[in-house]
């Protein structure tokens, strides 16, 4: 079955990373003035980008925090049914303890998003072609927030678009095809929409939960109705949950410690046995080539290969080893407990993501605006943050978190190299990547946005 | 049913589940939560409930129930429950327990109906005896594995560990080669001599007992077969009829109660899972919850007894406990992970069997023939965990650091170093049985 998606409704993120248009900004707002923002939103909402077609020269895409949201909302409450940690936000201590940002990466020294720093309600996310057209369309999107009650309170920039990673590795390779949107290739791995789209039946054939209103909280019926024909008005139809985060890479770290652990007894490090513990930290080489399927060298030519398993090649990790990152990000068909199985992989789709990030370098420090989307941020965002790449015992390991991009305790983690007869322990890996700041959002459907940019305000309502 | 436990003399080695269910004074919640916040505060050290000085302790708990109105308007007042999994006696552990803790377990339980004052360490512990429950059915990663085992293999694991790293520094060529340079280390090892012998397990008396566990209820329920089915399929019908008109609860946890039971989750590599709901009305829920949890408890003990409960790795201990004769059931465990990788895992890979017990809750997602639906609803299913579940003020575990997984490990990387050798009488066997020895070896490489 193949879903058919409103994509006329849909942001354009969603279904493209515009790699058309390879410049880019995302703005963080506030509200001041709520009236004089909802109009202002209104107006985006015109302009805002649609997943229908691909945009030329620029686009536009918004998403709300909870914060954003309630602000919004004529009574000032988040509407009950968005998720929990959407609606906690980023930073409790709860949330803090789950995603690993403690110690160095504690929310208090964030540059953004933190408890400390301005209250966040939406991100304006912007794409150009071209740096002038971006310059252009920031300075537009800064006046009219300006004109209508926001302030931005921080612009991240990014670098232009890149294939490659700050570490220097080919990077956001593996993203899920959705269902009803034209097959990338053949053997891509298809996702049902409900994944990353709410409002549609989701890897277990349900709707996951979303916000719905009674039909009088909409009177002019600007939403769309309840997929599943409980009479409501669908807030959540054709949004997503967006995650932004940016991580900090410490690249001079990860190449000196690389350079350090690769070293034979001469104190001397062979090019090649750097690049590939390098490759064996990550799982691909340079290019993008998995592990699995060239274990010695480089292989340009696998790199987009995506149809790979690890149990049947690689069970335990001889090629690529099993805490590597990317093994743990995306697990592929090695979950117990029938590894190697359909069964395996059907597991692995209920932790998928959309990734579209972007390289940054400002202030002296560079690295990625990590962004994703999903439908669920226990099941997907925060279960691969927590469950696989911060678990120090993921896959039978010890102490062993994610080895690029995994947080440390004070003794750092360790990385294994699995290898016969006698596998190579690398302890006391320092942190490479920090958090810098973040926030979850929600990116509406486009009518949703209009819904919410068209409400009254509590002065104005009856009670 | 057959009681698993009995108190008393059993088996060094076996691991019993303490329950210890005392109704708080009227007007003393508030004291009893204030004690509860203050232990927590001071770990595990604290004179009041010294768990790290209690060697038989894998994972222990204090929480209270509030008061709860049952289906027919009576009352239920609050308790405050210690729960904790032990080797040995639950008579053992609480008088242990009382001699460590003292006037210490005056603060504790002090809040509670009938605590005696001024009492010995003997009237407390018999006190606590005597406020004891039996779950109705009790799952053990490893029966016979002790809290002792677990430490000593782990320190074991890091030890060896660093030998493979010198074996791999002075370049072996075989793993066969590895593990014969690493046993003939942990030989020469006085302190490292008890890992040659095998673990001491449940022992002979205990696998007989075992044994009579296991075949007793199975004759038992193979003779009455012709009895048994044709009861099983009319109640089976007859929940099949209730099932269509049970309504479940669609209600969101409240956001308060989901931030107190996270409170208390995800410090440790493993967390506790404790609720307590309602059954639904009538007898017939009550004895298929009955029914279920002996059968439950029987699996657990003949086919869950080694390293996972149907398929699933991640939990270390869990019990189900019929309450206030069979009105509510409580259900408490220690797993590795988080509760959203929790709820998925019984989701995924359990969901018949937690249809079956969990069913007979009040407001459990709808299910089919007892088995079908239900927790396949996730939405639901997660709303229903989350609103049942109790805040976990007070957990202790034994071995913060250790998943279940991790605990497996460490038992098959001590069993190796206890290969048996190989010798052939032909050119031809010998190598074979080398081949075979160095495939072993590198298995068991592989673990460290």
């Amino acid at each position: 079955m193949t879903e058919q998606l409103e994509l006329d409704d849909m942001q354009g993120l969603l279904v493209r990373g515009y790699g058309t248009l390879p410049e880019a900004a995302f703005l963080l707002l506030r509200f001041d003035d709520v009236p004089a923002a909802r109009r202002g939103l209104a107006g985006w909402a015109d302009s805002v980008t649609s997943a229908e077609r691909a945009p030329a020269g620029t686009a536009l895409n918004i998403a709300l925090t909870a914060v954003g949201v309630a602000a919004l909302s004529p009574d000032g409450r988040l509407p009950a049914g968005f998720s929990q940690p959407f609606a906690d936000g980023m930073v409790t201590a709860y949330r803090s303890r789950l995603l690993g940002d403690v110690d160095d990466d504690d929310p208090a020294g964030w540059a953004w998003g933190g408890p400390a720093g301005d209250p966040i309600c939406a991100l304006l996310l912007v794409y150009a072609e071209r740096p002038d057209l971006l310059a252009g369309a920031v300075d537009a999107a800064t006046r009219h927030a300006a004109g209508h009650g926001m302030t931005v309170v921080r612009r991240l920039t990014t670098l232009p678009l890149s294939e490659q990673e700050a570490f220097g590795f080919r990077d956001g390779l593996s993203q899920p095809t959705m269902d009803g949107l034209p097959r990338a290739e053949a053997g891509a791995e298809v996702v049902r929409a409900g994944e990353f789209v709410l409002g549609y039946p989701n890897e277990y054939g349900l709707l996951t939960e979303r916000p719905l209103l009674a039909r009088e909280r909409d009177p002019g019926g600007v939403l769309p109705p309840d997929a599943a024909g409980s009479g409501c008005a669908d807030l959540g139809r054709n949004g997503s949950y967006l995650v932004l985060r940016q991580l900090r890479q410490d690249v001079a770290g990860f190449w000196d410690f690389v350079d350090h652990a690769a070293g034979g007894p001469d104190g001397t490090t062979p090019a090649e046995a750097r690049e590939l513990l390098a490759a064996k930290l990550v799982g691909r080489w340079r290019s993008g080539a998995p592990l699995t399927l060239s274990p010695d060298h480089d292989d340009a030519t696998l790199a987009e290969v995506n149809d790979f398993g690890y149990h049947h090649l690689d069970p335990d990790g001889l090629r690529c080893p099993v805490g590597a990152h990317i093994r743990r990000a995306n697990p592929r068909d090695s979950l117990e407990p029938q590894p190697g199985t359909e069964r395996s992989r059907e597991l692995n789709r209920k932790h998928r993501l959309i990734r579209r990030g972007r390289n940054y370098a400002e202030d002296g420090e560079q690295g990625l605006h990590f962004l994703c989307l999903n439908a669920s941020l226990t099941r997907q965002y925060e279960f691969v943050q927590h469950s696989w790449i911060n678990d120090p015992s993921f896959h039978g390991l010890v102490g062993s978190v994610d080895p690029v991009v995994g947080p440390r305790g004070a003794g750092g983690t360790t990385f294994t190299e699995p290898a016969r007869p006698v596998r190579r322990r690398h302890p006391g890996l320092p942190r490479f990547v920090h958090v810098r700041g973040g926030a979850y959002f929600f990116l509406p459907g486009i009518r949703a946005l209009r819904y919410l940019s068209s409400l009254p305000d509590p002065t104005l309502s009856v009670r | 049913m057959v009681a698993p436990i009995q108190s008393g003399g059993t088996s060094m080695a076996g691991q019993v589940p303490v329950t210890v269910r005392a109704t708080v004074c009227a007007g003393q919640l508030d004291a009893v939560r204030k004690v509860l916040a203050d232990l927590r505060r001071h770990g595990p050290q604290d004179d009041r409930m010294p768990f790290a000085a209690l060697p038989d302790v894998h994972f222990a708990r204090l929480f209270v129930l509030e008061d709860v109105t049952d289906l027919d308007g009576e009352l239920i007042p609050a308790s405050l429950v210690y729960m904790a999994d032990v080797d040995g006696s639950v008579d053992r552990h609480l008088r242990r327990l009382a001699t460590r803790a003292g006037t210490g377990l005056d603060e504790v339980f002090g809040y509670c109906v009938g605590w005696p004052a001024s009492a010995t360490d003997r009237q407390r512990a018999d006190w606590l005896r005597g406020h004891c429950l039996q779950p109705a059915a009790y799952y053990v990663h490893r029966v016979g594995r002790t809290v002792a085992q677990i430490q000593a293999e782990d320190r074991l694991r890091t030890e060896l560990a660093t030998m493979v790293d010198e074996a791999g520094a002075a370049g072996e060529s075989s793993a066969a080669a590895v593990r014969a340079r690493i046993e003939a280390r942990v030989r020469a090892t006085p302190e490292l001599a008890w890992a040659l012998r095998p673990a001491a397990g449940l022992g002979l008396a205990g696998r007989l007992r075992d044994t009579v566990h296991k075949l007793v209820p199975a004759a038992g329920v193979l003779l009455a077969l012709p009895v048994v089915v044709p009861v099983l399929v009319a109640g089976l019908v007859a929940i099949r009829a209730q099932e269509s008109t049970d309504r479940p609860d669609t209600d969101r946890p409240d956001p308060d109660h989901v931030h107190e039971v996270e409170r208390y989750e995800d410090f440790a590599a493993q967390n506790p899972f404790t609720a307590v709901g309602l059954l639904k009305p009538g007898p017939l829920r009550r004895a298929t919850m009955r029914v279920a949890l002996a059968g439950l408890d029987w699996a657990c003990r003949h086919r869950y007894a080694r390293d996972n409960l149907a398929g699933v790795r991640t939990i270390h201990f869990a019990r189900w406990l019929p309450l206030d004769d069979g009105r509510r059931v409580v259900f408490a465990s220690s797993y590795d992970g988080s509760q959203e990788s929790y709820m998925d895992d019984f989701i995924n890979r359990l969901s018949w069997g937690v249809n079956l017990v969990f069913s007979n809750g009040l407001g459990y997602p709808r299910t089919r023939w007892l088995v079908f639906g239900g927790a396949r609803d996730e939405t639901a299913y997660k709303h229903y965990l989350r609103r049942h579940q109790v805040p976990t003020v007070v957990f202790y575990s034994a071995y913060q650091t250790l998943s279940a997984r991790n605990v497996d490990d460490n038992s098959l990387i001590r069993d190796g170093l206890r290969h048996t050798g190989t010798a052939g009488d032909e050119a031809d066997e010998a190598d074979a049985a080398g081949a075979a020895d160095e495939a072993d070896a590198a298995r068991w490489l592989r673990l460290l």
